[in-house]
């Protein structure tokens, strides 16, 4: 059991590094508009595409 | 679905087609503005927009030379020190773009703008609709950034954060930050309580118990001396002000216990409450959090405002040579052009020229004033059909309108104020729990004094008010959810708890209790060769050329073809215009040196007056059921209105108002409802006009239209989305329900604090039994508010 003494502490630190990014995350404004992040992901990023297609 | 236009979801006018090609299909387009910009769209690969959008795009309008004048004018050095922020070579702009309705809006403008290469950094704000760019101003004029926006249908202007508005960004930002810390570390503080439940029934090791204590211990004191943080300055904040707020009992809860069971953790003795606490703090700022951020969205729905003056002027030098300069830099006695269409920069007189000027800003009148040389103009009021020159007599502070901004200013701090609930009830919830806490503490030093300072502390904790400081944020939370999707926007936490104790409404009368728009009400036709259906299609058609507000009125009879040419507008007279046959002309009565009648406007041809119009200013379709409602439930109504007609007379009378004042200067409603509430009434001001703004700080409570002008929607309590008065039949409603869930919610938690406080005082309370107590009792509280959202 005394393994918890050294998985605890261990635990603790993911914890930190969690609070860590959190306040990342708040800094980079990902937390004022909750609409527009959740849709973010449905967009491709096609300009690659585009600029081919300009050629 | 077909006749609608792809981009704007209108339908297609007959006779114009046009298409664009989309994901290998041709779409119907309404219009060469959203042709436009959907071709942009397409050619810039952004079609994933029409995929995911969730909301139709506006109607594109197309740009006059004018309003690209205006967008130029954004590059003048001197107008962008006030909303460029300079970092190295990078600027940062802050711009409100209209038209922002859906996450692929967002995602459409921060693509557009990313294409650029001197751009380096955009976010785009779906609620707030505004949008933050950093990008390289010497390679790129912000004028073109707007331009580029234009192209994909999207109008923006830079937006000023004020000192206020930008605070509350930061404390939004903090919140979250302090609730994420609680949330976390609460789940890991809890997973150790519950291990040391378990251990309390069935043994654990002394050595364990003592680790997980001192892992409690770390894990909790982020979540107290962090999150907890802004209870404990509340609290001594109000007892500086020598008030006993509900963050007292709170502080004394938490940081009591805290030091309490931070002690208990060094000497190895006693109990420990840190799961309590960590729990309490968590849901306390939860419930605070959400009610701040109700309002926060209210407040930044009405900051985007408009600037009231514009930001350049047109100045004149001693040969008669135009330069524009920006409008703060305007100096007494400067000469300054003003063309049709454009917002007089300051105070002056008119020295050349004659127009028609448009004041209803000032004074809530929609009809435009009819200036010539001598009359006065005022800053901030639209110039209408023709260009004057004026001579600047005031500017700066000393204009009308920043004397009714500052009038606004200084109501604001005598503004009357009603006690809130809370304060009541925390009042004497304090002063029962301190006496409580002291007795206890006293008869258990006489009985068992090794145990006293234990018992207190559970007492204490016991006592804590989670639920009862839960009972009233979370009520109106729910409330505030209800009523913005009806429409109605809360901007301030006492408008819900003001409502239910209102004894007077006041309204002002154009634009609110009438549609603050004109409709034709009688026609008198004075020749028998033509018809009125006739004559009303040549008057429209006319009209449809003109802005003046009389306009509108003839917006329904405005003919499918128009077949009149060399249209011209007179200022301050009317507009002609002619056929193959005649000469027309619609304007002022006792034009071409007719004879003059009482009609507001008088058809000419071959100017020969043919027909009269009468408009009237339409009062809203339910104002009289709102007015006879608030009657029934005994509130008396007035009006105070600008206007100094009998129009105002027959509308008091038509609605069967208590009392009316005509003629009113913004000081004048101001000094009559500080009569009223001298005289012990709680007076709310319904109004939409800048000369309304004022008086919205001098009323207990202040309403104002969406229709209105932004400064009043912005000082405003309460914003009505659609200018419906029903909606405040709506709002009494919902506050009185409001007030009774909270009742009963601070019934229901002084009954559980009640009943838990003699078992504590008795020492029977450990520290597990007063978590779920507390959870219990703050759920119960919850799930009771939560039935204002189902109104």
């Amino acid at each position: 059991m005394s393994v918890i003494y050294i998985l605890v502490p261990i635990a603790i630190l993911f914890v930190l590094i969690a609070i860590g990014v959190f306040f990342w995350a708040v800094r980079g404004e990902q937390f004022s508009d909750l609409n527009k992040q959740g849709h973010s992901i449905l967009f491709e990023d096609d300009k690659e595409q585009h600029k081919k297609s300009n050629d | 679905m077909s006749n609608n236009c792809f981009h704007c979801l209108e339908s297609v006018p007959p006779g114009f087609s046009a298409t664009v090609v989309i994901d290998d299909s041709a779409k119907p387009m309404c219009c060469i503005g959203c042709q436009t910009v959907a071709e942009t769209i397409v050619s810039q690969g952004m079609t994933d927009y029409y995929k995911f959008r969730t909301v139709t795009a506006g109607k594109v309008e197309q740009l006059v030379p004018e309003q690209l004048e205006l967008i130029k004018s954004y590059d003048n050095e001197d107008i962008q020190d006030e909303f460029i922020a300079l970092n190295g070579d990078i600027s940062e702009v802050l711009l409100t773009v209209e038209g922002i309705t859906c996450a692929a809006c967002a995602w459409l403008i921060e693509k557009q703008l990313l294409n650029m290469p001197a751009v380096k950094l955009v976010d785009v704000n779906t609620s707030t609709n505004r949008a933050m760019i950093q990008w390289r101003k010497e390679a790129l004029p912000l004028s073109e950034i707007i331009k580029s926006l234009l192209e994909i249908g999207y109008k923006a202007y830079p937006f000023q954060a004020d000192l206020e508005a930008s605070q509350k960004q930061l404390l939004a930002k903090a919140y979250i930050r302090r609730l994420g810390v609680a949330g976390l570390m609460t789940m890991q503080v809890m997973m150790f309580a519950f291990a040391m439940y378990f251990g309390m029934f069935s043994g654990m090791e002394e050595s364990f118990e003592q680790y997980f204590r001192w892992i409690s211990l770390i894990l909790a004191s982020p979540v107290i001396l962090y999150s907890a943080m802004p209870f404990l300055t509340n609290a001594i904040n109000g007892l500086k002000a020598k008030q006993l707020n509900m963050d007292i009992p709170v502080s004394l809860a938490i940081f009591g216990a805290y030091g309490a069971s931070s002690y208990a953790t060094l000497m190895a003795v006693g109990e420990v409450y840190f799961e309590s606490i960590c729990m309490f703090t968590f849901l306390l700022l939860l419930g605070k959090y959400l009610e701040f951020r109700a309002r926060l969205k209210a407040s930044e729905f009405t900051a985007n405002l408009q600037k009231l003056l514009p930001l350049t002027a047109r100045t004149l030098d001693e040969n008669g040579h135009e330069h524009i300069i920006a409008a703060k830099k305007l100096k007494l006695n400067d000469r300054v052009l003003i063309k049709a269409g454009e917002t007089i920069p300051a105070d002056g007189i008119i020295f050349a020229g004659s127009t028609t000027v448009d004041e209803s800003m000032m004074t809530g009148e929609h009809l435009p004033v009819n200036k010539y040389i001598d009359h006065h103009v005022f800053a901030g009021t639209v110039n209408h059909d023709g260009a004057i020159e004026i001579l600047i007599n005031k500017i700066g502070q000393n204009t009308l309108l920043n004397q009714i901004i500052k009038l606004q200013h200084s109501a604001l701090a005598t503004r009357p104020k009603l006690v809130e609930i809370t304060d009541k009830v925390a009042q004497w919830f304090v002063a029962c729990l301190l006496i409580f806490a002291s007795i206890t503490a006293i008869s258990w030093y006489q009985i068992d004094p090794e145990h006293a300072f234990w018992i207190t502390i559970a007492v204490l904790v016991a006592t804590c008010p989670c639920a009862l400081s839960l009972a009233i944020p979370t009520a109106l939370t729910c409330a505030v959810a209800t009523l913005t999707r009806k429409g109605v926007l809360i901007k301030q936490s006492h408008v819900l708890e003001t409502l239910p104790q209102l004894t007077r409404f006041a309204f002002d009368k154009t634009g609110t209790l009438t549609q603050g728009r004109f409709s034709l009400d009688a026609v008198d036709v004075l020749v028998d060769s033509l018809s009125k259906n006739r004559i009303l299609a040549l008057a429209a058609q006319l009209e449809s050329y003109s802005e003046h507000p009389i306009a509108t009125a003839f917006n329904e009879f405005t003919p499918a073809q128009r077949d009149l040419t060399n249209i011209k507008i007179h200022p301050g007279l009317g507009i002609t215009g002619e056929d193959d046959n005649y000469h027309y002309a619609i304007g002022k009565s006792g034009w071409f040196d007719s004879k003059k009648t009482n009609a507001q406007a008088t058809f000419y041809i071959d100017q020969q007056p043919v027909a009269n119009f009468y408009f009237v200013d339409e009062v809203k379709s339910n104002a009289t059921l709102l007015i006879s409602s608030l009657q029934q439930q005994g509130l008396t109504c007035h009006m105070l209105t600008g206007d100094a007609s009998n129009a105002g007379q027959q509308i008091a009378r038509k609605l069967k108002l208590d009392s009316f004042k005509l003629g009113c200067l913004p000081e004048d409603k101001q000094n009559e409802v500080k009569l009223w509430s001298s005289q012990g009434e709680i007076v709310a001001m319904v109004g939409d006009g800048v000369n309304d703004s004022p008086v919205f700080n001098s009323a207990h409570l202040s309403i104002a239209m969406e229709t209105g002008a932004d400064i009043s929607k912005n000082t405003a309590d309460v914003v009505l989305l659609n200018s419906d008065l029903a909606a405040i039949d709506h709002l009494l409603k919902i506050s009185k329900k409001t007030r009774r869930i909270i009742k009963q919610n601070l019934a229901l938690s002084l009954l559980y604090n009640g009943s838990i406080l003699p078992l504590a005082a008795l020492g029977l309370v450990a520290p597990w039994m007063a978590v779920i107590g507390m959870s219990a009792s703050s759920i119960i509280v919850i799930s009771n508010s939560l039935r204002l959202l189902k109104l």
